[in-house]
């Protein structure tokens, strides 16, 4: 079985904090990074030595994570590299017209294939690992993730919803 | 008959009062006597003898009619012709008369000689004149039939073969009513009158006709001449002139823009509905006097005399004292080089004033509208900058990595920071300044930010430098303002440039005017911006300087900045050869100094 020490991931962001707390992450999760602060630096690095997988911002200065795409995908060996687009603008008018000609012309496809920032920590690795077929980690740490998603959840509900849920919960302490 | 005697025409008063050449000759055929009309024609002829004088002869005639006069004492009449002094040939009639002496004889001849030669040459003169006139001549009788025709009327109508002069002009069967050959017949006077004929392919051709007597003695006029001159083109010409003058007089009463005309002196000669609706006056009133100052501003009258003075966005009074945005424009109307007089047109702008008005507080709306919009996206990667710096310092925290734990700090240090750059920015965004507007340089200005950038771009090794278009015309800005716009450009410019490996990198800010607008430029060969970017330039808190760098709002301010003067930034850029931004501003939408608008 692979494990993600033999894997080499390419972090492309124009912010500093995004690509080294991308970077972080995936360290942490065991991969190998290596970082490029623009579309053309990127570019030149997978002509270089290309990378297993490959995690895109896609406005960025010099070339664009959309015009990398292109790029990429004209070359038969770099079209087979999975990527995943990280953007602060999948629902904006900035980034909702560059992500939907991505995923019309199939540049990119499948489930997970774009993440919006700020990102889960816990399901950018999944969705790395996810796309390199590596194993996903065990139920214990599922858990924690768990609270943590039904935490952000909770953030984003609205007093309507909350207020429906918890009548969810003291239905079902009452059932048992 | 009686014969007069020798006597009786001894005096050279009665003899000069003959107009025509007299001489009397002895019976040897000498001449005794001459009249000077005689001597015009024969020359001086004393003392010769007839045939010297008549013939150029030396000898005498065979059959003489003077000897045949001796003779039989008779007068006759006879046509000759002979040489006159030039040695030209010369026609005469001579009428040969007996003079008897107080003794009853017959001892002179007389000769009254008219020259033929002169007569004959008035005559062709007026057969020709008659002929070739370029009119129509005709000579009618008292029936009205043309019984004479010139060749112009020949050419075009025909031989007129004694037809009727109303059939023949205007294919009538009956006299006109106001014939003027016929006054002429009932008085002998001339007259002159107009008339509508039908030419020959059924044409309608206007005349002017003229009628005089002939007259052959005292008798009754048995004859007119007529003369018809075609006028037609003349009419049409007329007819024309007017239907252009209604056209003209049409179209100025409907203009809406107003419009005054003045005479060499400033009188009105003319003056629109617009304008009497524009002026509040009363044109009944005023044509025909001096315009009053308010419709003749001395704001156009500054002008070269030759020039036309046009005023884009000015004020007029109108006459009740209401003061008028409009605009102006003076013309001076010459012909050649004498001045005949000018006019003022005014375009009534409070309309369009009031239009724009809404559509800068339109553009300012959507330009906040889409800023707001904006913040929420620009946070998001400060967000996630902090959610870094947290995952850094709790994973570094865990793992007893102090270095790891520092970076996480820094992290969110780095990012709270920006977070209060944003903020203080927006805020300043949102709640802008009221412009100051006075008269500015927009060179001075250029000028000025240009030193401010230069030792920063001297350090990061690009040229800096201003292309100022000369003596462009002052403006009415708020100096601040500007100065922050062409900041944002050139700090921008200057960042473009700095993320460029180019070895020659430069800066370029530009001034110039065209088409009424005033236009600064800054421009770069740096970075350039990508298509995919180009098109979200301004339309959030948007920044591809990385982190640091900007907060995305340098455009965005620029950008209200300028639309709070009417104007409009744009830009061209292609990746990888540069960028120019344009800030325009049409003159006649500048902000003027009693506008109060507040941001």
């Amino acid at each position: 079985m692979e494990r993600p020490a033999d894997k080499t991931v390419l972090v492309v962001d124009d912010e500093p904090n995004v690509r080294e707390y991308l970077t972080m992450i995936l360290q942490d999760a065991g991969f190998n990074v290596v970082e490029a602060g623009d579309g053309r630096e990127a570019l030149e690095l997978v002509r270089e030595t290309p990378p297993d997988f490959i995690s895109l911002d896609l406005i960025m200065p010099n070339m664009s994570g959309h015009k990398l795409l292109y790029e990429l995908r004209r070359d038969k060996d770099l079209a087979r590299i999975p990527v995943v687009v990280v953007t602060a603008h999948a629902g904006d008018e900035m980034g909702k017209e560059d992500l939907q000609d991505l995923l019309d012309n199939r540049m990119i496809s499948g489930p997970g294939t774009y993440l919006e920032k700020p990102v889960n920590p816990r399901n950018y690795v999944q969705c790395v690992k996810r796309a390199l077929g590596l194993e996903i980690e065990d139920a214990g740490e599922e858990k924690i993730d768990l609270r943590e998603e039904l935490q952000d959840s909770m953030g984003q509900a609205s007093p309507e919803a909350m207020k429906k849920a918890l009548e969810i919960l003291r239905r079902s302490q009452e059932d048992s | 008959m009686t014969t007069p005697s020798w006597h009786s025409l001894h005096g050279d008063t009665l003899l000069e009062g003959i107009p025509h050449g007299v001489v009397v000759m002895d019976r040897d055929l000498r001449i005794v006597r001459h009249n000077h009309a005689f001597e015009e024609v024969f020359g001086p002829s004393h003392g010769k003898f007839c045939y010297q004088v008549y013939k150029d002869r030396e000898e005498e005639c065979p059959d003489c009619p003077a000897r045949a006069t001796f003779a039989d004492e008779r007068q006759r009449v006879l046509e000759e012709s002979g040489l006159d002094l030039h040695g030209q040939t010369v026609h005469y009639m001579a009428q040969l008369t007996p003079l008897r002496d107080d003794g009853d004889e017959v001892s002179h001849v007389a000769a009254i000689t008219t020259d033929l030669t002169t007569t004959k040459r008035l005559q062709r003169e007026y057969q020709t004149l008659f002929e070739k006139v370029p009119c129509y001549v005709t000579v009618l009788n008292r029936d009205r039939r043309v019984v004479k025709a010139n060749e112009m009327f020949r050419r075009t109508f025909g031989e007129p073969r004694g037809e009727f002069c109303y059939k023949l002009f205007k294919h009538q069967h009956r006299e006109c009513e106001d014939c003027p050959a016929a006054k002429t017949f009932a008085d002998g006077g001339s007259y002159t009158s107009q008339h509508v004929g039908t030419s020959r392919d059924g044409k309608p051709t206007h005349y002017v006709v003229s009628t005089a007597p002939l007259l052959w003695g005292d008798d009754e006029i048995t004859h007119v001449i007529e003369m018809a001159l075609d006028v037609t083109a003349v009419t049409q010409m007329e007819a024309e002139l007017h239907r252009a003058s209604v056209f003209r007089k049409a179209l100025m009463e409907n203009l809406l823009d107003a419009i005054v005309v003045t005479d060499e002196n400033e009188r009105i000669v003319l003056m629109n509905k617009a304008a009497e609706e524009l002026w509040n006056a009363d044109r009944a009133e005023l044509v025909g006097k001096k315009a009053p100052a308010e419709i003749l501003p001395k704001k156009l009258q500054q002008a070269d005399d030759d020039e036309t003075v046009l005023l884009h966005d000015t004020t007029i009074s109108s006459l009740d004292g209401e003061t008028i945005p409009v605009r102006l424009a003076g013309i001076n109307l010459h012909e050649k080089d004498k001045l005949l007089g000018g006019a003022v047109i005014a375009h009534d702008r409070r309309e369009i004033k009031e239009l724009e008005r809404e559509k800068i507080t339109a553009e300012r709306l959507a330009a906040v509208g889409q800023t707001v919009a904006g913040l929420a996206h620009g946070i998001k990667n400060v967000l996630m900058g902090i959610d870094g710096g947290m995952y850094a310092f709790r994973s570094g925290m865990q793992k007893g990595d102090n270095e790891r734990m520092l970076k996480g700090w820094q992290m969110l240090e780095e990012n709270i920071d920006r977070i209060s750059t944003f903020v203080k920015e927006f805020l300043e965004f949102a709640r802008g300044r009221k412009p100051e507007v006075k008269l500015v340089d927009p060179n001075r200005i250029a000028r000025k930010v240009v030193d401010l950038f230069r030792d920063k771009a001297a350090m990061a090794g690009i040229v800096l430098e201003a292309e100022l278009q000369e003596r462009i015309p002052f403006a009415l800005m708020d100096e601040d303002g500007i100065h922050a716009c062409l900041d944002n450009l050139v700090s921008n410019a200057l960042d473009a440039c700095e993320i460029c490996d180019s070895p020659d990198r430069r800066v370029v800010v530009r001034t110039r005017e065209a088409d009424g607008k005033l236009i600064l430029e800054v421009a770069d060969n740096g970075a350039g911006i990508d298509y995919d970017i180009r098109k979200k330039v301004f339309t959030t808190f948007f920044s591809t300087k990385g982190a640091n760098k900007g907060t995305g709002l340098g455009l965005l301010t620029t950008r209200k900045i300028v639309q709070q003067h009417g104007g409009k930034v744009s830009f061209e850029s292609t990746a990888g050869e540069g960028s120019v931004f344009r800030l325009e501003f049409p003159r006649d939408r500048l902000p003027s100094l009693d506008d109060d608008e507040t941001a």
